[in-house]
């Protein structure tokens, strides 16, 4: 009864080359478009998990660490298993629809939620969105 | 507890059932012991009840489902279950009691997203299809529009 499929949202990729990494819904297009005539949702997720820092590491190494490489991808409803976690990290200016359409405006849209991810990670909130599933 | 004991040897292989399996029942995961403990009260709701009671309420239950059949609007099936608790039309749903554990715990889980009753009928998938008037196994089901019957404010009650 209640929508839960909401921006914000973590969720885990079930299908594709990013079957068990871990996404933000970003926006949500519930009853679809004319080309995609389903629900789906644009997420952006964490291709790259980054590894565990430990209180030994340098500061090179921290850095090294705690590096995250990012996703975007508009991925049907069914192919996502949303969990109870939310992630409030504001991406909507950086990611949307035609940042998808062409190649350079992706790649300039994935940096920006990288290095937007990897600061969320460096403060230590939200741990379990940055620990890689173990399955 | 039935959860370990399926999820580490018999799902691994698959990948996509492992991903959901991981999701709700790791053991060693915080969310894991949520939906771990989730699925260990819904199974111990529906288990002791005395036989009088259960078998007029079982009376009861079908009925009403026969009345939502004639008068309501429903989905039969899995992926319409889903479909119903994700676009949050789904008011109910009605899981048969033989239904695969990983299937159980995931429209569970659905459910608790999304605040939606779920009810473990007291039969297999055979005799919720009979309750629903149709020929074909019903293994879980989704009442979006009750109708006349009051199934939704009588049965969430008692799971």
């Amino acid at each position: 009864m209640v929508k839960f499929l909401k921006p914000g949202k973590a969720v885990i990729l079930l299908n594709g080359r990013f079957a068990g990494r871990k996404a933000v819904i970003v926006r949500s297009f519930d009853d679809g478009t004319r080309d995609r005539p389903y629900g789906h949702c644009l997420v952006a997720g964490i291709a790259k998990y980054p590894k565990k820092v430990i209180r030994k590491d340098s500061a090179k190494k921290t850095a090294k660490k705690s590096r995250v490489k990012a996703f975007l991808k508009v991925v049907n409803y069914t192919h996502i298993m949303p969990t109870r976690y939310t992630l409030d990290v504001d991406l909507k200016d950086i990611v949307n629809l035609d940042s998808l359409h062409s190649r350079d405006k992706k790649v300039t849209a994935c940096k920006e939620t990288k290095a937007r991810l990897e600061e969320r990670f460096k403060t230590g909130k939200n741990r379990w969105f940055f620990t890689k599933l173990r399955f | 507890m039935v959860i370990p004991s399926f999820s580490i040897d018999t799902f691994l292989s698959y990948k996509t059932y492992a991903l959901q399996l991981r999701v709700l029942v790791s053991p060693d995961d915080e969310e894991g012991r949520e939906g771990a403990l989730f699925s260990c009260y819904a199974q111990r709701s529906t288990a002791m009840a005395p036989v009088k009671k259960a078998k007029k309420s079982t009376e009861s239950i079908n009925n009403r489902l026969a009345l939502v059949m004639k008068s309501g609007k429903y989905t039969l099936g899995y992926k319409t279950v889903l479909r119903s608790l994700r676009n949050s039309k789904g008011k109910l749903v009605i899981i048969a009691n033989n239904c695969p554990p990983l299937r159980k715990s995931e429209i569970e889980y659905y459910a608790m997203l999304g605040k939606v009753g779920v009810h473990h009928f007291n039969g297999n998938n055979v005799d919720l299809g009979t309750a629903c008037g149709k020929y074909f196994r019903v293994c879980c089901l989704s009442i979006i529009d009750p109708g006349d019957s009051d199934i939704i404010k009588s049965i969430p009650g008692d799971h």
